[in-house]
Formats: structure tokens, C-alpha cells, sequence
């Protein structure tokens, strides 16, 4: 309770002074710090409608692209990463790749991605995918790997089949790791869909804050800022509730 | 059904060349059915290695370990291995751990649920079926691992030091259980175990490994001693005062304390 205070407190005393600095005392222009009203104001003109759409219909844009190329990272990710934890001559053939691409920061693909795909949907469901991908495959990869021996074993003098020891054992030892990398993938992703959004795109969350940055209105890419931040923890607290669902037998899901 | 197991010639190293590691001497050596063995020797003197190589999960670098006649070359649930640590699968719940070999073996329903239902009453589970490991103390734990061997009735019932993890209250309990259990259904039994009264009180005969490279270095027969009336069959408290019992309890522990450290005492 005291702690919650504490951080309660901090965060009101970081809106006062940002209220105190822009309105009351005029320290800083308006230009380059707006004003927590201005912030409002310019999130309620966007919400009327800004730069040929609604404020729900940025979201779409943003919010269906991100979740194809989450979900096609999951896909494909998820059994590959489990493929190649199970299957030595796969951990051969696909990790040296992931070894080489692995390192290249998702932002780096934009223009390739532009160039294959487009400047489309396409293009940015590509780059959202490779974002994703990379955190889904290795925690499903290592999630497998670090299934417990005992268990294994415990499992073979049981009677187990190698089939039933992967679906029974493997998966479900490996599933609280696999979904820590979805959740750490679906962030990846959102932060991954503005950023593509900055360099090309007529709709979304990048597309709004550029548009603030291209007409001076500074409150209006406060406002998209934050709103892409409110996005990302709800994002991030439904993610965290999927997982206490799913997982009941896990002592460390609480 | 008699049920031995007999080893010939079964040694184990552990890699190779210049780094390998003798764990078990080459062992001969052979138990009869419905035999309570109990095996006590220092850490690392292969009786660990014995153990899982009886249970198929290891194969020895020579020799082979016959059942009934019949080489061990795979882990199945005719020899069921009950871990120290439990290996309780923790997604499961209690009911699900113990039918679990059932189901796999593909056993009729009927039978499945009638078999859980009968070792949840027999190992005291009853009103538990439900929890999942986690929310249960190490002794109920090991009740369930208990359980989930004794009800695919496995010809062998393999222990890896079950009750290492259990405090001395526990422990003492479990012993008694196990006894219980297993009266019910005799299985061949290999027991290993740190302690040395604990050996005494289960065993047919108990015996003595020697550090490694593990050689069997004694074979005690309880059993000719006891007679009829086994130590066993009456609580641990009660044949502890018994100085048959204190004697060969004695004996046993010199025996395992002079390959525990060479250099110190006679």
C-alpha cells in the first residue's frame, strides 16, 4: 500500500511540474513542450478526426497489421523453435541462420521490406513478423531445451513414446518460457509497427505522431506518445492475465 | 509370476579415453523374487548407475542386466523408478500424475479409474485428487510418485533415495507406508539409500558398495537373521531398541564408513 503510494506519488508530482513548467511559469515554449491541456485538446481533435481518419480508425491500421505479423511470427515461430530444440539435424540447418540475422535490429529491415513488399500493408506486416519472430523462436527453442531431465526420464520409465513425452512433457514444461517470449515478442512487434509507421505509412499511431512532428503541433505527438504508451501496457497486463489462466500449475505465475 | 533380476558383467564408465570414469566395476550378481534390496555406499560409488541401468535408462559400457531371463535394453513400466526429488509433473494434478502410466499404456478406462482410485485411498491422497504438486508438502508428494509406480504393478519398483528429501518425521511414516504398500502387492524392490537404519529396518539383505569404481563389497542377509517375523512388519521405534537390530545396524554403518573416508579412523 505504501509503495503504491510511493508510486502514485511520483507520477503526480511529474504531471504537476510538467503543469507548473508549460502553463503556470511559461518556461518552456509550447513548440517544443506542450501543456498537459494542450496534450488533451490536440487528443480530442484527433479523436474527431486528423489527417483523413478517426482515431479508432489509426488504431485499425496500426493494431491489425501489428497482430498479422505477431500472429504469423507466433505460427511459424513457435514450431520451429520447437522443432529445432526436438530435432538435432533442424538445430543445424536453422541456427546458424538465426545466428547471422539474429543481431540485425528490426528497424534495419524497413527498407528492404519497402522494397520487396511495398509500401503497403505488406511491407509492414514483413517487418513486424521479423521483429517478432526472433524472441518466439528462442524462448521456444530454450524453453524445450531446458525441460528437466528427471522429468524426461520420469517419463521413459513411465512408458512414455517419444511422441507423447514431446506433447505431454516438452510443451507443457517449456509453455510458461514459451509465452514470456510472446509477451516480450508482442511488444517487440507494437514498438516495431510505429517505428515502420514513421517511414511510410497514411494511417496509425507512427503515421499521427510524424504528422504532429511535419506541422509543428507538438501536442499532438505528446498525445500519440501516449497513447501508444496506454496501448502497450494494456497490451502487456492482458498478456500478463492470458498466462495466469493458462498456466494454474505454475507456482511462479502469480 | 517370480520375478528376478540377475546382472552379468555389468560395468559403467562415463566417457572416454584418458578422461573416462570407472562408476561401476564389473558386477555380478543376482536377486530374487519379491526381494526388498537395500543398497548403501558413499556418494559416487555407482549405485545410482545401478540403478539406472536396471531401469533401462542407461545402457552398461559391458555386460547386460537380465529380468526373468530377458535382457533390459529400454526403460518401460514393468520397472517403475521412484526419484528422489519426486519428478512429479507439476502441470498435472495428483490423479492425472498417477493415471497418467495408465493412460499411456493404453489401459481400458474402467480399469484406469478403478486402479487410480484404489493407490489414491491406499497412499491416503483421497480429497487431493484434484491439487497440483505445488500445492502439496514433500511427503504428500512422494506419495503420489509412490502411487504412480505401484499402480502400473511393475514387476520392479526401482528407489532412488525417495525419502533423502522428507525430514526424519516423514520419513519414518513413508518407510512405514511403503511397507504397507507393498505387502499389498509385492514387487522386487531396489532400494538405495544414505541411511544406514533405514537399510536395516526395509531390507531383505542390504548391501555395501565400495567407493568408486562401485563393487559390491558385502551382501548382508537380514532376512536370516530376523526369520520370519521381519523388522519390517513392526514400527521402526519399536526394533530400534532390539539388539539384533542395533548389531547389525552397527555392523553395516562400519562397513560403509570405512569407504566413506580411508584416511580418517581405523
Amino acid at each position: 500500500m505504501a509503495r503504491a503510494l510511493v508510486s502514485v506519488a511520483s507520477l503526480g508530482l511529474l504531471l504537476l511540474l510538467w503543469w507548473y513548467a508549460t502553463e503556470v511559469a511559461q518556461l518552456v515554449s509550447p513548440f517544443v513542450l506542450p501543456s498537459p491541456g494542450d496534450v488533451i485538446s490536440g487528443l480530442a481533435r484527433v479523436s474527431e478526426g486528423y489527417m483523413g481518419g478517426s482515431l479508432m480508425e489509426h488504431f485499425t491500421a496500426s493494431m491489425s497489421v501489428m497482430l498479422s505479423g505477431f500472429l504469423l511470427a507466433l505460427v511459424i515461430g513457435i514450431p520451429l523453435g520447437i522443432l529445432m530444440a526436438w530435432i538435432p539435424i533442424m538445430d543445424r540447418l536453422f541456427g546458424p541462420l538465426l545466428t547471422v540475422l539474429r543481431p540485425i535490429p528490426p528497424p534495419a529491415w524497413i527498407p528492404l521490406a519497402i522494397l520487396w513488399f511495398g509500401i503497403g500493408i505488406a511491407g509492414k506486416t514483413f517487418i513486424v513478423f521479423v521483429a517478432a519472430f526472433v524472441p518466439v523462436l528462442v524462448n521456444a527453442y530454450v524453453g524445450c531445451k531446458e525441460t528437466p531431465i528427471n522429468l524426461l526420464n520420469a517419463a521413459r520409465t513411465l512408458g512414455a513414446s517419444q511422441r507423447t513425452i514431446l506433447m505431454e512433457v516438452v510443451l507443457p514444461s517449456a509453455m510458461p518460457v514459451i509465452l514470456t517470449g510472446a509477451r516480450i515478442s508482442l511488444g517487440v512487434a507494437w514498438a516495431t509497427i510505429v517505428a515502420a509507421e514513421l517511414v511510410v505509412a497514411d494511417q496509425g499511431f507512427g503515421f499521427l505522431i510524424m504528422n504532429g512532428y511535419r506541422n509543428f503541433e507538438a501536442n499532438i505527438m505528446a498525445g500519440g506518445m501516449l497513447l501508444i504508451g496506454v496501448i502497450g501496457i494494456l497490451m502487456n497486463l492482458g498478456f500478463v492475465w492470458l498466462e495466469r489462466v493458462l498456466l494454474r500449475w505454475n507456482a511462479e505465475v502469480r | 509370476m517370480t520375478t528376478t533380476i540377475e546382472y552379468r558383467n555389468v560395468s559403467m564408465s562415463f566417457g572416454t579415453g584418458a578422461q573416462a570414469v570407472r562408476a561401476l566395476d564389473p558386477t555380478n550378481f543376482k536377486i530374487g523374487n519379491q526381494e526388498f534390496l537395500m543398497i548403501v555406499g558413499p556418494s559416487g560409488c555407482g549405485k545410482s548407475t545401478l540403478l539406472h541401468v536396471t531401469s533401462g535408462l542407461l545402457k552398461p559400457t559391458t555386460g547386460e542386466v537380465l529380468l526373468d531371463g530377458q535382457p533390459i535394453t529400454a526403460p518401460g513400466p514393468d520397472k517403475a523408478l521412484v526419484f528422489q526429488n519426486f519428478s512429479l509433473f507439476p502441470w498435472k494434478t495428483v490423479w492425472e500424475n498417477i493415471d497418467f502410466g495408465l493412460r499411456i499404456n493404453n489401459l481400458p478406462r474402467d480399469e484406469r479409474e478403478a486402479r487410480v482410485r484404489h493407490y489414491i485411498k491406499l497412499t491416503g491422497l483421497s480429497g487431493f485428487e484434484h491439487r497440483y504438486p505445488r500445492q502439496l508438502s514433500g511427503g504428500m508428494q512422494q506419495r503420489v510418485a509412490i502411487a504412480r509406480s505401484f499402480v502400473l504393478r511393475p514387476r520392479v519398483l526401482l528407489m532412488d533415495e525417495p525419502f533423502a528429501a522428507l525430514d526424519a518425521q516423514n520419513r519414518a511414516i513413508m518407510q512405514e507406508e511403503l511397507v504397507r504398500i507393498w505387502s499389498e502387492q509385492r514387487s522386487t524392490v531396489l532400494f538405495i539409500t544414505h541411511s544406514v537404519e533405514e537399510a536395516v529396518y526395509l531390507a531383505d539383505r542390504v548391501m555395501v558398495m565400495s567407493r568408486r569404481p562401485g563393487q559390491i563389497k558385502e551382501v548382508i542377509d537380514v532376512g536370516a537373521v530376523t526369520g520370519a517375523s521381519h523388522w519390517r512388519t513392526r514400527p521402526l521405534n519399536d526394533v530400534a531398541s532390539d539388539a539384533k537390530f542395533q548389531n547389525l545396524r552397527h555392523h553395516v554403518w562400519e562397513s560403509v564408513r570405512s569407504e566413506i573416508s580411508p584416511l580418517v579412523g581405523a
